[in-house]
């Protein structure tokens, strides 16, 4: 449980270190490369709760979403309509969704537990 | 938690937290990149020296000015302070100004209908002579100053708040060398655009102009203390 917590936090202390920036025009992509990336761990995260947890599904949604929000916003910029504001909406929709479920799957073991003991 | 999904978890939430990171920084501190060359670094560097000399002058100058105060007697002081004042009224435009200089008349290119003198064109003509080293300007009798508004009102332009007279409009300038800006007013742009809107721009050089004094009191709505930029 605790090793994912303790990669996010090697992974941030890289990003600090390494002090990689990228231009500000493509802060936008990676802005919702990042939001793709929340998303689909979120999403793992309640697979996992609920017992459905698919290891393929999990990295290919990870990259392929990632990818598509890219994708999506840069043909948004070249069409001129705000396109990545539906990927910031569907995966915000999404992350909120993911974690209402994981609180209340989190809730229901702990009671369980509790009733248990 | 298997092995094998624990090790996916901690890769993607490794990628994850790189991508926060960099997103961080580079929204908290983007880049700016220098992109000036050599010459523009030598003019960069050319523009601050001025600007050093330029304060050192500013620094003489102020000392010198103390100095005179501190030294001398109270009624010089009193000369001293207003040799200051007038100097700051000369530089604002209170006061009439001569010398050589050359005068500008604005005149219909045709007889027959009357065209307009839009605020625009004279607008652009004072950027140009401004942009030729003219010291000071006055157009059909109003001294330009900093503040001085140029505008059109119900179809009419109005410098200074007064409205433009008839043809022949006269346009004052002062300047050092009276022949060199005639030269570049007759190669001018605006003389293009004058006569694009059916106008004919003259000039004639004179050694000795008068120009009228600003004579209106000067609204200081918006100044603010000078911050010295670093």
């Amino acid at each position: 449980m605790w090793l994912p917590v303790l990669a996010l936090i090697i992974g941030l202390v890289l990003g600090f270190l390494s002090e990689i920036r990228i231009p500000l025009e493509y802060s936008n992509y990676l802005s919702i490369a990042v939001l793709a990336a929340l998303d689909t761990l979120f999403g793992g995260i309640r697979a996992h709760l609920q017992g459905n947890f698919e290891d393929k599904v999990f990295i290919s949604g990870f990259f392929f979403n990632i990818l598509l929000a890219a994708a999506l916003a840069y043909l948004g910029v070249h069409l001129g309509i705000d396109l990545y504001l539906a990927a910031i909406f569907a995966f915000g929709v999404r992350l909120f969704n993911n974690i209402a479920v994981i609180r209340r799957l989190v809730i229901s073991k702990w009671s369980d537990s509790r009733k248990k003991s | 938690m298997n092995r094998k999904r624990r090790a996916v978890f901690s890769g993607v939430a490794c990628v994850l937290g790189l991508m926060l990171a960099v997103q961080f920084q580079t929204t908290n501190n983007p880049v700016t990149r220098d992109t000036r060359d050599t010459w523009e670094l030598r003019a960069d560097l050319e523009k601050e020296k001025q600007r050093q000399q330029d304060l050192n002058n500013e620094i003489k100058k102020y000392q010198a000015l103390l100095d005179n105060y501190e030294q001398s007697r109270k009624k010089e002081k009193i000369e001293a302070m207003q040799k200051a004042l007038d100097d700051l009224k000369e530089e604002a435009g209170l006061t009439e100004m001569s010398g050589q200089g050359i005068v500008i008349t604005i005149e219909p290119f045709n007889e027959g209908e009357m065209p307009k003198v839009y605020p625009e064109l004279i607008r652009r003509l004072i950027n140009e002579l401004n942009r030729y080293d003219a010291k000071d300007i006055s157009v059909d009798g109003q001294r330009i100053i900093t503040t001085t508004p140029i505008r059109e009102v119900n179809g009419e332009t109005y410098i200074n708040n007064q409205p433009i007279s008839s043809f022949p409009i006269e346009i004052k300038v002062l300047s050092d060398d009276a022949q060199k800006l005639q030269n570049k007013i007759i190669a001018s742009e605006s003389a293009e655009d004058f006569v694009r809107e059916n106008l004919f721009i003259d000039s004639k050089p004179e050694n000795q102009l008068t120009l009228p004094a600003y004579d209106k009191p000067i609204r200081v709505k918006y100044m603010k203390q000078a911050k010295e930029e670093l």
